[in-house]
C-alpha cells in the first residue's frame, strides 16, 4: 500500500512539474532539436549540444525574443537515422518552427520532407548536397561545406609543395558524412590539374578503435586527410605515428580540436586543422559571452569544453537572430518566414570566431573559407588567415 | 479449452470454432469498434505511435509463429524485416510496378530468405540455433550496407509516395488504415493457420519433436515450412516501413530490433495471436511514452539527457518483471482477468 501511495505521488508530482513548466504568459517559440549524446559522433556531439541548449538558457535568461522565451524539444537519437526519423515525426506535430540538426545521414534523408512540412533544418551537417536551395530549399548550415573544407585541404597541400607530385589519402568515417566530400575533393583535383594522387581506400568503421589495417594501405602516403570526428582521428594519428608513418595529418572541422590535442598524445605535433570555428585558445570578443555563461552555470573551462560548444552556440544564434528578424518585422513566426528571414538577413558577426555568416537565395551554406590552423607546443596555432580555394 | 459453463461442443466443427459464445462475439465487435474509431481521437503523435504498433503487430505474430508456436528460436528478425523493407524499396526506386508487387515480392523473398536461413535449424536446436540465426541477422545487415548498386549502402533508401489505384496516402491517418487492413489481414491469416494442418504440425514440433515425427509429422519440411511463413509476415511488415516511413537505412534493422521483438512476444505471450498483438502495443507505446514525456520536462532534466540510458532500463525491468511473474506474459494476464471476471462473485 505504502508503494502504491508512493507511485500516485510521484505520479501527481511529475504532471505538476510539468503543468508548471508549460505556463507562460507570452506563447513559446519551439524550436526542435536532433542531437547525439551517446552515439557514434558523441566525443564532438555533447559539446555541440551542449552549446545549443546554453545558447537557448542565454537568450532566454535575457527574456527570449521580444518577451517571447524560446522552448528547445530535443532528443539524443544516438546517431540513428531511424531514431531520428521517428523523433522527427514527433517533432513535426508539436507545433515547432525549425530545427537543430545534426548527423549528414539523417540530415540528407530528411530533405525531401523538411521541404514539404516547410520546417527550415539548420544542420550540424555541412554536406554540400544540402547547400543548393534549388534542390533542398530548408536546408541551412552556418561553416563551409565539407567539400569546400577538402578544396581548401587539398589547395594548401598543393601551396606547401610547389611543382612537387604528392601522395594524398582521405581517411573518413564509413557513413554519409565521411563520404561527403569524397568525390568533390577528386574533382578539384582534376579540374585544377593537381600534381596529387588521391587514395581514397581509408574507410573508418563507425565506432572503430583500431586503423592499423587501412593504415598499412596508405602507408607511403604524403598526407592523409581526415574527415571524422576528433576521437577516431586521434586513434587514426597514434596508429600512423606506431606504424612509423611520415604522412602529415590535415583534419578537417569535426576532427580538428582541443579533444584531437588532449587525445592524440605525442601524435599531435604538427597535425593541420581546416577549422573555420577557429580555437577556443584564440583571442577574440565572440568567445567571451559562451565562456563566462559557462563558467557561471558549472560547466567549467571553456578550452576543456572545446570549439564545438561554440559552434552549437553560435549555430543557435543563427537561428535566432533569423527568428528575431521576424518578430521584429512583425510577422507570423513559422518556416517560411524564418527561411526568408536566413537567407535576406545582412551578415552575422561572430566576433571573430568564424568569418561573417551570411546565406543567399542560391546558396545556403553560410561561410566559403576558413582558417587553418597547426597543432604545435601542444595546441592549435593559426597557420593562414582565411582561405577559399 | 476454458468456456463459459454449460457450453458444450457436439461437432468438432463447433470445437474448431474460434468464438464460442455470444459474450466473445461482442468483445471482438468492441475491439473492431476501437480500432475503427482510435485515429479519430489520438493526438497526431500517437496516431504515428499507432501505426508503428500496427506494423509491429504483424512482425510480432510473424516472430511468434516461429518462436511461440512452432519453438524454433530466431534472432534474425531485424535481418528478415530489412530484407523485406530492401526488396519493396528496391522495387519502388528501380522500378515502376505498383507498391501492391512491391509488397508481394517483399514477402515472398523474405519467405525464400527466411526460408534459407531456416535450414541450420534442421540440425540445430536452442541456443545453438539461435546462434546461427544470429549469423544471419549479422550477414543481411553487412550486406545492405556493402551492396550500395542496390541499397545505397550506408546512405538512406529514400522512397517517392506510394501511389495505388490513384490513391496515395499522406500522413499517418491515411496510413493507419492501410497498416491496420494488413495487421487484420495478419492476425485473420495467423489464428486461422493453427486451425490447419500445417499450424497442428508447428505445434507438434514446438511440444516434441520426437514424437511429432513419430505421429507422422515431416520435421525438416515443417521447420523450413515455419521459417518460410513466418518470414512471409516478417517480409510483409519491412515492406510496409519502407512505404510508410519512405527512408530506409540499415541502422533500423539492427540486433536491437530482433532482441525487441522476441521481448514483444515474451512480454506478449508466446504461441498466442493476441498475445503478439497486445506484446506490441506494449513495447511501442512504452518508449513512445518517455519519449513524450521527455519533452514535457525542461531540456536539462535527466529524462531528457539520459534518455536512451532510462528507455534501454525500463526495457530490460520490463523483460525481467515478466520472466519472474507472468512468463505467459500480456495474454495470459488477459486470459486469468476475463476468468475472474467470468466467475465473479461466486468462485468454484
Amino acid at each position: 500500500m505504502k508503494l502504491r501511495i508512493g507511485a500516485v505521488a510521484l505520479v501527481l508530482a511529475l504532471t505538476l512539474v510539468a503543468g508548471a513548466q508549460s505556463r507562460s504568459t507570452a506563447p513559446a517559440i519551439k524550436i526542435g532539436a536532433i542531437f547525439d549524446r551517446s552515439g557514434a559522433t558523441s566525443d564532438v556531439g555533447v559539446p555541440y549540444s551542449d552549446g545549443v541548449l546554453a545558447y537557448i538558457a542565454y537568450i532566454n535568461s535575457r527574456g527570449g525574443v521580444k518577451g517571447r522565451k524560446i522552448q528547445l524539444l530535443s532528443q539524443d537519437t544516438g546517431y540513428n537515422v531511424a531514431r531520428s526519423e521517428a523523433f522527427y515525426q514527433q517533432l513535426r506535430t508539436s507545433g515547432i518552427v525549425a530545427i537543430s540538426g545534426w548527423a549528414t545521414a539523417d540530415t540528407e534523408a530528411f530533405k525531401a520532407r523538411v521541404a514539404a512540412d516547410r520546417l527550415p533544418y539548420v544542420s550540424a551537417s555541412y554536406a554540400e548536397s544540402v547547400a543548393n536551395p534549388e534542390e533542398t530549399p530548408y536546408n541551412f548550415f552556418i561553416a563551409p561545406s565539407y567539400s569546400q573544407q577538402m578544396r581548401i585541404a587539398l589547395r594548401w597541400i598543393s601551396r606547401q609543395n610547389p611543382g612537387q607530385q604528392v601522395k594524398v589519402a582521405v581517411c573518413y568515417s564509413d557513413s554519409p558524412f565521411g563520404r561527403s566530400p569524397l568525390e568533390d575533393g577528386k574533382r578539384y583535383i582534376e579540374s585544377k590539374r593537381l600534381p596529387m594522387s588521391y587514395d581514397t581506400q581509408c574507410a573508418m568503421r563507425p565506432g572503430g578503435t583500431d586503423f592499423t589495417a587501412q593504415l598499412t594501405r596508405i602507408r607511403d602516403s604524403d598526407y592523409i586527410i581526415v574527415q571524422n570526428t576528433s576521437a577516431p582521428a586521434s586513434t587514426l594519428a597514434k596508429d600512423a605515428a606506431r606504424l612509423g608513418m611520415r604522412a602529415r595529418i590535415v583534419l578537417l572541422n569535426w576532427a580538428a580540436d582541443e579533444l584531437f590535442v588532449t587525445l592524440a598524445g605525442a601524435a599531435r605535433t604538427g597535425a593541420v586543422g581546416i577549422q573555420p570555428f577557429g580555437t577556443t585558445a584564440l583571442k577574440v570578443p565572440g568567445l567571451k559571452a559562451p565562456t563566462q555563461w559557462l563558467q557561471s552555470h558549472g560547466g567549467g573551462s571553456i578550452h576543456r569544453k572545446g570549439i564545438h560548444y561554440v559552434q552549437g552556440w553560435y549555430t543557435t544564434a543563427v537561428l535566432i537572430a533569423a527568428i528575431r528578424r521576424v518578430v521584429a518585422q512583425n510577422e507570423d513566426v513559422n518556416g517560411p518566414n524564418i527561411k526568408t528571414a536566413l537567407e535576406t538577413m545582412p551578415a552575422i558577426g561572430t566576433g571573430g570566431v568564424t568569418a561573417s555568416i551570411k546565406f543567399s537565395k542560391s546558396y545556403h551554406a553560410g561561410q566559403r573559407g576558413s582558417r587553418i590552423f597547426r597543432v604545435t607546443r601542444g595546441r592549435f596555432r593559426q597557420i593562414a588567415p582565411l582561405t577559399t580555394p | 479449452m476454458a468456456t463459459t459453463t454449460g457450453v458444450y461442443h457436439t461437432s468438432y466443427r463447433a470445437d474448431l470454432a474460434l468464438r464460442h459464445t455470444r459474450l466473445e462475439y461482442v468483445r471482438l465487435a468492441l475491439a473492431l469498434a476501437v480500432v475503427a474509431a482510435l485515429p479519430f481521437y489520438v493526438s497526431p503523435f500517437w496516431l504515428h505511435v499507432l501505426d508503428q504498433i500496427g506494423i509491429a503487430v504483424i512482425g510480432a505474430i510473424g516472430l511468434n509463429i516461429l518462436v511461440g508456436y512452432t519453438g524454433q528460436i530466431s534472432l534474425g528478425q531485424g535481418g528478415f524485416l530489412a530484407v523485406g523493407a530492401y526488396s519493396a524499396g528496391v522495387v519502388a526506386t528501380k522500378s515502376d510496378l505498383s507498391p501492391l508487387v512491391g509488397v508481394l515480392v517483399a514477402v515472398l523473398v523474405t519467405a525464400v530468405v527466411g526460408a534459407f536461413f531456416g535450414l541450420p535449424a534442421l540440425r540445430l536446436k536452442g541456443l545453438y540455433l539461435a546462434i546461427a540465426t544470429l549469423a544471419s541477422q549479422q550477414i543481411i545487415v553487412w550486406l545492405i550496407v556493402h551492396w550500395d548498386f542496390l541499397t545505397g549502402g550506408v546512405d538512406a533508401l529514400v522512397l517517392e509516395p506510394a501511389t495505388v489505384f490513384g490513391w496515395t496516402p499522406t500522413g499517418d491517418f491515411d496510413w493507419y488504415w492501410v497498416i491496420v487492413g494488413f495487421a487484420t489481414l495478419a492476425t485473420i491469416t495467423a489464428t486461422n493457420l493453427f486451425r490447419t494442418g500445417v499450424g497442428r504440425a508447428f505445434v507438434a514440433i514446438r511440444d516434441h519433436d520426437i514424437a511429432a515425427e513419430v505421429i507422422g509429422v515431416n520435421p525438416a519440411r515443417y521447420k523450413v515450412l515455419a521459417f518460410a511463413v513466418s518470414s512471409a509476415f516478417v517480409g510483409l511488415a519491412g515492406a510496409l516501413t519502407a512505404y510508410w516511413t519512405q527512408i530506409l537505412t540499415w541502422e533500423r534493422f539492427t540486433l536491437d530490433v530482433s532482441i525487441l521483438y522476441l521481448a514483444m512476444i515474451i512480454v506478449g505471450g508466446l504461441g498466442s495471436v493476441a498475445g503478439s498483438i497486445y506484446g506490441a502495443a506494449f513495447m511501442i507505446a512504452i518508449p513512445a511514452y518517455l519519449d513524450q514525456l521527455s519533452l514535457r520536462v525542461s531540456a536539462d532534466s535527466i529524462l531528457a539527457t539520459d534518455l536512451p540510458a532510462i528507455k534501454l532500463l525500463i526495457f530490460g525491468l520490463t523483460i525481467v518483471l515478466f520472466l519472474v511473474f507472468e512468463p505467459r506474459g500480456l495474454a495470459r494476464i488477459w486470459q486469468r482477468a476475463k476468468d475472474y471476471l467470468r466467475l465473479w462473485p461466486f468462485r468454484y
